[in-house]
């Protein structure tokens, strides 16, 4: 027979500020197989671990419910005291009466108080049936997978890298260096950014550990922590890249242009291009879709024969190519490779975008003179569409009159609720370093409020006030065209109860940080949740600021929410920190509450293997000797199983046992619930 | 100033009683303020500046200020906050209070006892106009259609307006 310790928590006032924590205690000392019931103020400190302790020492208990807060954050805690006092840690229960009973009945402590017994009555009744497990342990693969190759991304590999460990960086675009790559120079030092990245992105495209994979997608993940099997889509470049030597010939003479996404669209590129004078690796690819196959060269045809000469009749851009890189005549598949790739674990840090701003009509986006903060970034960059003259896009002049636009869809119910956080700085960096370059300038900030929480910030922004830059409490209402290419700035002075409108020859949209939209698709391979406001969902939001709800994946960067970048390099580096940790262990645990098939029980249905969320199933035949005949069983891949317990609430055979969640466990549960 | 909660609370109370429902989601942003007809034109106490009153639970230190009569209902305001306040229901809620304690302006006086009478809170004579630029002289609307003009007064007399003894 067990005997059963309860352990009742005060957690302070959270559960006995409303919970009769005695009266819990009574009515659990006379449960069926209890021997003791105690309580104490804070379960979790070392004076409550040890009271359990000893219980478990002294011989008197050998199950311990303990009836207190989340299993989620607390049970690990008690597992590992009862262990210690030398019990199997999979004898123990916890009974969550803060979450289910005082945190939500908090105006009813009677209610809660019969509903906390009820919910302590049911994890005792679970915990007479308990049976001891055993933790598993597989080998892991050491290698990690980085996914984004911004300064996130960048960061995380490189910590890895040092660290020992193998590591793959993923990045979308042809170059690495994300986002960080387009702005001209950073706050609150004035550092040029590229001058500080560019750098970082040689060292990791050579680090010996580190294999880039540009211009590349994780096109789908299988398996688990220490264990991933990752194929990655290598995207197809039309150029060869084992002899392109980035001179940029192809792209002088390509005569196709579309939109330079890298100049926020405020001049073009053409479609045989690189991304950036300092891309790292700095190789050309064709943007097929804007190819228009000059002289038909359509990708895999023979080139036509000049009658004349003899000779073929090439595309500019084959023609250009010292190289030999281009070779069109060559089957190119449009879809690239796929490289398969085996890591123990992966860092996601994809990134953001900013919002265009066509989603804001009383911004008056039809006026090329208003532009987003990260375009004027372009504007002000030596290696932007002017050369790093500030001239206003509708008919390059010089502006006279700037306004600065904040949380235009931040803080705003129709579009996000979050503060996009480091626009205010970079508003009053961009404005900072225009009033140095331009005194001349009228420069007008318009904010709800300044954000400058950060070292140095506020110092930053004083400074700009020093500036002789305007700053204005009110939140811009609208804009209007006027002729002459001018417009008209409806806002208002929140400190003089003033409403202002003026004339202004260019208009800066500090526009939304969101999720780009290939981020759902990502989450989707690789089990990732979303937060309430769009962003990765951590585990924890305090305490688990780079783990995920998936073991062995980690996210890092504004991907989790937005961050400026030594915010994002620090969370980078933590997440590489607690990704190596798998690699640096050679080996992980697997959790014993997993699903096991009787074989002597299953059918050979199938029904199991479609309903399996982790591909933990397959249906295998056996040869039974003894009866001379094949039988088919399922079997679980026990480090793939994650112990939902589908499979065994839907076997018709009542074969697969979850282990520590079995049938008369429950049955007992709901026993005690509606005894 | 002092800080009285229970003003506070009670304003609140008041406000959301007569339809602003969203006053507590303000955050003083001022972008209704920016693009308010009423607050260019002059008017002190309207958009931002109003609920920040109410929301300091001024509200029988303004029962005289006009400035609520200066709102044009064109909702831009609502258009532009983005925090879902629909500052002008906001607005006519503190009217709403104003009328139920008889604290008119003598302009919406006007404007309302035009409404009983003709169907228009503005109405001018149009008949001379409209002559000039070859319409018909009478407007198809309330003005000049007796049932109608009935049917409005019916409804004026028993609706909350009624009660007021304005009419």
């Amino acid at each position: 027979m067990a005997k059963v310790g309860v352990y009742v928590c005060h957690c302070g006032s959270n559960i006995a500020g409303v919970i009769d924590v005695s009266a819990v205690r009574d009515f659990a000392e006379l449960l069926p197989d209890v021997v003791i019931a105690r309580k104490d103020l804070f379960m979790c400190s070392d004076s409550g671990q040890e009271m359990v302790k000893q219980d478990v020492r002294d011989g008197l208990v050998d199950r311990v419910v303990v009836a207190a807060c989340t299993p989620r954050t607390h049970e690990p805690i008690f597992r590992a005291a009862i262990e210690k006092a030398g019990l199997n840690k999979y004898l123990f229960e916890m009974a969550n009466i803060r979450d289910q009973a005082s945190w939500v009945h908090g105006n009813d402590h009677d209610g809660a108080t019969e509903k906390a017994k009820l919910v302590v009555a049911s994890a005792v009744g679970k915990a007479r049936h308990l049976q001891p497990l055993h933790d598993k342990f597989v080998d892991v693969t050491n290698a990690a997978l980085v996914i984004g190759a911004g300064i996130g991304g960048i960061s995380a590999a490189l910590e890895l890298a040092n660290m020992g460990h193998k590591t793959y960086l993923v990045e979308k675009e042809p170059s690495i260096g994300g986002i960080m790559a387009q702005l001209d120079k950073t706050f609150p030092t004035n550092d040029c950014s590229a001058c500080i990245l560019t750098p970082m992105m040689v060292q990791a495209f050579n680090h010996p550990n580190i294999e880039t994979l540009a211009y590349s997608e994780v096109a789908d993940v299988d398996g688990y922590i220490g264990n991933f099997n990752v194929k990655v889509r290598q995207k197809q470049t039309y150029i060869d890249w084992k002899k392109c030597t980035g001179c940029g010939d192809c792209a002088d003479k390509c005569p196709s242009k579309t939109p330079d996404l890298f100049n926020g669209g405020l001049s073009d590129r053409r479609a045989a291009y690189i991304m950036f004078p300092q891309a790292v690796p700095k190789k050309a690819v064709v943007d097929i879709e804007h190819c228009i196959n000059c002289a038909g060269r359509t990708i895999g045809t023979q080139p036509k024969i000049n009658e004349k000469t003899g000779k073929a009749i090439l595309a500019p851009c084959e023609r250009a190519c010292r190289a030999g890189a281009i070779d069109r005549s060559l089957p190119l598949d449009p879809g690239g490779t796929i490289k398969e790739i085996e890591v123990g674990s992966i860092v996601v840090a994809t990134g953001y975008q900013v919002m265009d701003k066509g989603w804001f009509k009383e911004m008056a986006p039809a006026s090329p003179n208003v532009i987003t903060a990260l375009q004027l970034e372009r504007l002000i960059s030596a290696t932007g569409p002017t050369g790093g003259k500030l001239l206003r896009p509708s008919d390059n002049e010089k502006p006279h009159t700037l306004t600065f636009v904040s949380c235009v869809g931040s803080r705003d119910v129709n579009f996000h609720t979050h503060c996009s956080r480091f626009c205010c700085m970079y508003m009053i960096k961009q404005a900072r370093l225009l009033k140095e370059k331009y005194p001349y300038l009228v420069i007008n900030m318009h904010f709800i409020d300044v954000r400058s929480a950060g070292k140095a910030y506020d110092e930053y922004y004083t400074g700009a006030r020093e500036m002789g830059i305007n700053f204005f409490r009110g939140k811009v209402g609208g804009l209007e065209m006027l002729p002459g290419d001018q417009l008209r700035v409806l806002a208002y002075d929140i400190e003089a109860g003033q409403s202002i409108e003026y004339s202004s020859d260019l208009v800066i949209l500090a526009t939304a940080v969101e999720l780009p939209p290939d981020a759902i698709a990502l989450a989707q391979k690789l089990g990732l949740q979303f937060c309430g406001n769009d962003f990765f969902r951590e585990l924890h939001p305090k305490l688990g600021p780079v783990e995920t709800a998936v073991a062995g994946l980690f996210i890092a960067g504004c991907c989790q929410g937005p961050k400026d970048i030594p915010d994002t390099v620090s969370q980078a580096k933590g997440a590489a920190a607690a990704a190596a940790v798998p690699l640096a262990q050679g080996r992980v645990k697997i959790e014993a509450t997993i699903s096991e098939v009787d074989s002597q029980k299953c059918s050979g249905c199938g029904i199991c293997e479609p309903l399996c969320p982790y591909h933990a199933i397959s249906m295998r035949d056996y040869t039974d000797r003894a009866r001379g005949v094949i039988e088919r069983h399922a079997i679980i891949e026990m480090s793939s199983c994650k112990g939902c317990g589908v499979c065994t609430s839907a076997c018709p055979s009542a074969a697969i046992k979850l282990h520590g969640y079995e049938d008369e466990q429950i049955y007992a549960q709901i026993a005690a619930l509606t005894a | 100033m002092i800080i009285d909660q229970n003003k506070i609370d009670e304003t609140i109370k008041i406000i959301k009683a007569n339809g602003g429902h969203g006053i507590q989601k303000c955050v003083q942003c001022g972008a209704c303020s920016a693009v308010c007809p009423g607050v260019k034109a002059g008017f002190p106490l309207l958009c931002r500046a109003l609920i920040k009153d109410l929301l300091n639970g001024l509200l029988e230190e303004n029962i005289e200020n006009s400035s609520s009569w200066g709102c044009q209902a064109c909702n831009r305001c609502t258009e532009v906050c983005p925090q879902g306040v629909r500052p002008q229901e906001v607005v006519f809620a503190f009217r709403r209070y104003q009328a139920n304690e008889l604290a008119f302006s003598t302009s919406s006086v006007t404007s309302q006892m035009n409404l009983y009478e003709t169907g228009h809170a503005v109405f001018t004579d149009p008949k001379e106009a409209r002559r000039k630029v070859g319409l018909p002289e009478e407007t198809p609307t309330s003005a000049f259609n007796e049932a109608a003009q009935q049917e409005i007064r019916t409804l004026m007399d028993n609706s909350p307006m009624g009660e007021l003894g304005l009419f």
